[in-house]
């Protein structure tokens, strides 16, 4: 690297986390320097296809008007399928506060927002280690080059090995509370996702699946507009699918299910003539708070986004991208404070972990940890779906007499062979948790 | 009509790895060490780019196709797989995900 060995701040990461904070403290006038190891910001990540806007807007107040925004989503479906039945749930917003993008488009936005504002962005480096020097952070390395600062921001995502070798994070595992999606984008007309999916002009919809499109497992599908594009794929929690796959229960490649989901005879409607333009995977968390680290601070560094486990999972949405934007902004306004009270000790940088425990994000990691619970119970993946389409194809495909509802579900769950009362515990138990 | 037959074929995985961008390094970065105790299965199935495969008993890593996601390594422990990002840049280049 032919740049400057000492920096203000060092950002290792230009995601949505890693832009945040280097644009932050650019524009506060602070020597940045933000490491990305793809070769253009953005170029390594993949997501579903959906973003809250607000958390951004307080970043980069200019989101709405110049971000590569594809729609603005003002329909979110949910649904349950079973079989050749689906149960749909659609909400038409009355105001629209999330939008779709393609993640590499919006982070090279954000990444360019850090370089206008004066941070130094170097694309093309992989950052080794993170420095220690004694006990505390002093810059980072790459290869044989040191570059230090006086704080790093730890903005790595959900793979975090540089905190795992600062002994800062366990070593990922099965258990560690972590999914994987797959996905795949199709390529369709922008008149007809509009017409297909009663959208008027600019607008998107968002769409989660539950049911037997992931064969029993627990995770779910997912279905975003882009502009003249649609983004399908699943996510499955990693360690229920390792289990399945181990004892034979899986039989199929990930790639297979998602195809299925494709040409599945209910959804291939909305997409039939769509070309698949790319298809990819990542590692996600699953939500809650279990990949949070004990920590969110040491002396000289600042943990941000995936890498602090910040992704909110209610069951019915995903947001991962605005509570990394805001974590990126919290630790920002941390440096910066910093520098005003005399440094990056130790007690000015736990400031961080106050205002995130304070903020947003960790109010909706902890009031949603129920998803934990749900990611790891197959109920809720196999017998919940059966029960919901069973009970609907007794009330909906009656001959002559159309039972009561409460008949219809007690029937259904019979047949499932579910004790309703330990269901509807199980569900309230959890609900109130989502 | 014809057209839509030919796209609502199910793809295999050969096929949906033809519509990526890799700009692939010649050096190796993943690399299984020791495959005693590792979930073959899972690999197998699970890693979403179809890099693991069987050359009969032996489990092979075919790190050209992969698309950095860590699954794998969090299947396995560093004595049984080496894990490292590719170098500088290296690797899948996503454009519409």
């Amino acid at each position: 690297m032919s740049i400057p060995s000492k920096f203000d701040v060092v950002v290792v990461g230009a995601g949505p986390a890693g832009c945040s904070s280097a644009y932050l403290l650019a524009k506060a006038g602070l020597r940045v320097l933000l490491i990305e190891r793809g070769r253009s910001a953005g170029s390594k990540l993949l997501w579903g296809g959906k973003a809250y806007a607000q958390p951004i807007r307080e970043v980069w107040p200019e989101l709405d008007r110049e971000a590569p925004i594809h729609r603005w989503v003002t329909r979110e479906r949910f649904s349950f399928v079973w079989g050749d039945r689906v149960l749909t749930i659609e909400y038409k917003l009355g105001r629209s506060v999330a939008f779709t993008s393609y993640i590499p488009e919006l982070v090279l936005w954000m990444a360019r927002k850090a370089e206008g504002a004066g941070a130094l962005l170097v694309e093309d480096v992989t950052v080794d280690e993170i420095v220690v020097k004694d006990g505390r952070v002093v810059g980072v390395r790459s290869g044989n080059d040191i570059v230090e600062a006086d704080v790093v921001i730890d903005a790595e995502g959900v793979n975090r090995m540089l905190l795992e070798k600062l002994g800062l994070a366990e070593r990922l595992n099965i258990n560690s509370g972590l999914a994987l999606g797959v996905k795949e984008t199709l390529s369709l007309n922008s008149k007809l996702i509009e017409e297909r999916f009663n959208l008027d002009k600019g607008e998107g919809l968002a769409w989660l699946v539950a049911g037997d499109i992931t064969k029993g497992l627990p995770g779910g599908g997912f279905i975003y507009t882009m502009r003249d594009s649609i983004g399908i794929g699943l996510v499955l929690a990693l360690g229920p699918a390792a289990k399945a796959a181990e004892e034979g229960v899986l039989k199929e490649h990930v790639s297979s299910l998602v195809e299925s989901f494709r040409l599945h005879p209910y959804f291939n409607r909305f997409w039939r003539e769509a070309d698949v333009i790319e298809y990819g995977g990542r590692m996600t968390i699953e939500g809650g708070l279990s990949m949070m680290p004990k920590r969110l601070y040491a002396p000289g560094l600042l943990i941000v986004g995936d890498a602090a486990g910040f992704l909110v999972n209610t069951g019915y949405t995903i947001r991962g991208v605005d509570t990394a934007v805001y974590s990126g902004k919290l630790a920002a306004e941390t440096v910066i404070e910093a520098l005003n009270k005399g440094g990056f000790t130790e007690g000015n940088l736990k400031a961080y972990e106050d205002k995130v425990k304070r903020s947003y994000i960790y109010r909706e990691l902890r009031d949603h940890s129920g998803i934990e619970d749900v990611m790891k119970d197959p109920f809720y993946f196999t017998k919940l779906p059966q029960v919901i389409l069973g009970s609907a194809s007794k009330v909906f495909e009656a001959d002559y007499e159309e039972p009561t509802l409460i008949k219809s579900v007690m029937e259904a769950s019979r047949d499932t062979g579910l004790s309703l009362v330990r269901a509807f515990l199980k569900l309230a138990r959890v609900v109130r948790r989502l | 009509m014809t057209a839509e037959i030919v796209r609502l074929k199910r793809l295999k995985l050969e096929d949906l790895l033809q519509r990526d961008v890799w700009d692939v390094d010649e050096v190796r970065h993943i690399e299984v060490l020791d495959q005693r105790g590792l979930p073959i299965k899972a690999l197998l199935l699970l890693c979403p780019m179809g890099c693991y495969t069987m050359a009969g008993e032996r489990l092979l890593m075919s790190y050209e196709g992969c698309v950095e996601c860590a699954t794998c390594r969090v299947l396995s422990n560093p004595h049984q797989i080496r894990w490292e990002y590719p170098r500088s840049g290296r690797g899948i280049q996503y454009r519409f995900t």
